[in-house]
């Protein structure tokens, strides 16, 4: 609902222009946006996309998909909207968008609408950039995915010649062993053990994430306790805690240089978008500020800043650059496919059926890309990083039965270093936030149902 | 007499006071726990038999129920974007507060019978109280005649993801590869879309709901 009626005041200032449109969201931040949902009066819009970040010519993409929930305040009927909606799409990253008709498609089992790509937009060497505005014929309201339209607009990516890279079937129960581990404790509730969140109703939850520093330095974020727990570099089992302020439910952590923390929760409070928490290394909290998106449970920190992966956009977005507040009008504006990484390139990621694609991408288009095709179905990318001229992949390969990760490390040829990790997962933790890599060193965030533990995996022998 | 009669006064006094204080004590521990939103806003009404049910609707009865609370064993919720029962303790079913459980919000979502042996579809009110038959394992064994287990694999939007301790129903996916779950998660969370990645996650198995009209 809010969505709607922020996007209704969005599509006045985008018909205005992008300059517009970023004054509106200046005005109005996501977290007082999102107050706007009690209103009551207008249909909520809420738009699943999933964007076609990385093509090849043997995809045939021909269609943009969307599938589009619609439900008027009070009944729960299963078309309770009157849609139409229209995408706009532009070959490569600039010029004039071309206004395309979203249609519903009847032999879909969702709400599914689609716009059909014009043969030259689809086939581009460049890819393309677009955004669609849906519109409830009976109120009015209208959404905008992403957000800010024009000015930030979603980026498909064609890849010309990726090394292909088939990794056949995977043979569970072949985990290598870590080279070290470095941190471990007991969930517990003594002044050295990690939390398991209370309720009888949930899968165990706890030490919702971690982070390593440049001196490998390991700090878990033990949220049920509300509290970090820093182990030092070769002290693995008895860290010290630093209590935070935090809500002690899911949230994401990453360390900063200066040894502070930013804590990502995962969980709003109402009518709010989710919150960062800055904390000084001693945990006194330094800053707290809002995404800009309704949903986001992914941090990073890299060379430009702190990143979050922010949806419905899908879509990567600022959110701290030296240690400061990004604005929920910058974090739409500059809203990207990729994650930024060092030398000014952008990581993408994508995983479609048992394939993955990545791609480095500068701003003269694909610098290196990949595709990984795998016999086992594969969940999600934990994790995608450069590492010098290569690229650390950490993949989810899973049937019914079994589950386990792929560590890959790519190179200009092909892969140069693949291996497997237990899933050791008994504890759910932030969905990407089982892996960090620290130089050459792959670390994992692991669990079993007596403790809590970090792993490292030297990728590079000494 | 006075010396007698004291200690009776006193005695009676002190009882009056503990018994006051244990009441006072029960009150506000009910107060505190019992939110009276079921009480309050839920009917027992019958739902409404549907031959008509699509996946896209179910979406829309789940978004009914995004932002509300959560409620171990319960499935009432109205669509204020608030938690009308924070904090209820995790413990207890029996705190008459806003929201379904995992179990029951996917069973209302699913538009399910509370008779296992009906595959048909039903449509409840969000403000009807009603859990169903379903536990979180229940349904990861596909108990009860519409739902089927299903490879993980194939699930698509408003399939789901069950444990022996929670389900979540996929709203859908990201390019990253894992899900957007609608889900009620906990008292500390309620109900809302999170990022999930319980499709790899050897504890949960793949559930789907039989009968769909489309």
């Amino acid at each position: 609902m809010t969505r709607a009626v922020v996007a209704t005041a969005l599509g006045v200032a985008l018909a205005a222009g992008g300059l517009w449109s970023l004054l509106a969201l200046g005005a109005a931040p996501g977290a007082q946006a999102l107050s706007a949902r009690t209103a009551g009066a207008q249909p909520i819009i809420d738009i699943a996309h999933l964007p076609p970040l990385l093509t090849t010519a043997d995809d045939h993409l021909s269609v943009l998909r969307y599938d589009i929930a619609c439900t008027g305040p009070g009944t729960e009927s299963d078309s309770s909207c009157d849609l139409d909606g229209t995408a706009y799409v532009r070959v490569g990253t600039s010029g004039i968008f071309r206004a395309l008709p979203l249609h519903l498609d009847a032999t879909a089992n969702v709400g599914r609408y689609t716009a059909t790509l014009p043969t030259d937009v689809a086939t581009s060497a460049t890819g393309f950039t677009y955004y669609a505005v849906v519109r409830d014929r009976k109120s009015g309201a209208t959404t905008t995915l992403p957000a800010v339209g024009a000015t930030a607009p979603q980026r498909s990516i064609r890849l010309a010649s990726p090394t292909s890279i088939d990794l056949g079937a995977h043979q569970f129960g072949n985990a290598l062993p870590a080279s070290a581990r470095v941190a471990t404790a007991r969930w517990g509730d003594g002044s050295t053990d990690v939390g398991i969140e209370e309720g009888p109703q949930e899968e165990p939850i706890g030490a919702s994430s971690f982070d390593v520093d440049s001196s490998g330095n390991v700090t878990v974020l033990d949220e049920a306790h509300k509290r970090l727990l820093r182990f030092a570099s070769g002290v693995a089992s008895t860290p010290t805690a630093i209590a935070v302020g935090v809500r002690g439910t899911i949230a994401d952590l990453a360390v900063r240089s200066d040894g502070g923390t930013y804590v990502l929760e995962s969980v709003a409070e109402p009518g709010q978008t989710p919150l960062l928490r800055s904390f000084d290394r001693v945990g006194r909290q330094v800053g707290a500020w809002h995404t800009a998106e309704a949903l986001a449970g992914t941090l990073r920190l890299g060379p430009t800043g702190l990143q979050a992966l922010e949806y419905p956009a899908s879509q990567w977005m600022p959110l701290a650059t030296g240690g400061g507040e990004v604005s929920a009008a910058t974090q739409f504006a500059q809203g990207r496919a990729g994650r930024a990484v060092a030398g000014s390139r952008e990581l993408v990621a994508q995983r479609e059926g048992n394939e993955v694609r990545i791609a480095l991408v500068d701003s003269t288009g694909v610098v290196k890309s990949w595709r990984i095709r795998s016999s086992t179905p594969l969940a999600e990318i934990q994790l995608a990083e450069p590492l010098g001229t290569r690229v650390v992949v950490v993949l989810r390969a899973y049937t019914d039965a079994n589950a386990a990760f792929d560590v890959l490390v790519l190179g200009d040829l092909g892969l140069v270093k693949h291996f497997a990790v237990a899933a050791a997962d008994w504890a759910e933790t932030a969905p990407l936030s089982r892996f960090r890599l620290v130089g050459s060193s792959l670390y994992r965030l692991g669990s079993t149902p007596t403790d809590m533990f970090v792993d490292r995996f030297d990728l590079e022998e000494h | 007499m006075t010396t007698g009669r004291h200690p009776l006064r006193l005695s009676r006094m002190l009882t009056l006071i503990v018994a006051v204080a244990a009441v006072l004590i029960i009150v506000q521990s009910a107060r505190a726990f019992h939110t009276q939103f079921v009480a309050l806003n839920c009917n027992t009404n019958n739902p409404q038999p549907t031959t008509f049910f699509t996946r896209h609707g179910s979406s829309a009865v789940a978004l009914h129920a995004r932002y509300e609370g959560y409620q171990w064993a319960g499935g009432c919720w109205n669509d204020n974007n608030i938690d009308d029962s924070p904090g209820d303790p995790t413990e207890n079913s029996n705190t008459g507060g806003e929201g379904g459980d995992c179990s029951g919000f996917t069973f209302k979502v699913w538009r399910e019978s509370t008779t296992e042996n009906d595959s048909g579809a039903y449509q409840w009110n969000m403000l009807r109280n009603v859990h169903g038959p379903y536990t979180a394992d229940r349904f990861r064994h596909g108990d009860g005649a519409p739902n089927v287990t299903y490879a993980k694999s194939g699930l698509i939007a408003m399939d789901a993801l069950a444990s022996w301790h929670h389900i979540g129903l996929i709203y859908s996916r990201n390019a990253d590869g894992s899900d957007q779950i609608i889900e009620a998660k906990g008292e500390a969370y309620g109900t809302n879309i999170w990022t999930r990645t319980y499709r790899g996650d050897i504890n949960y198995s793949g559930v789907r709901r039989l009968g769909w009209s489309g």
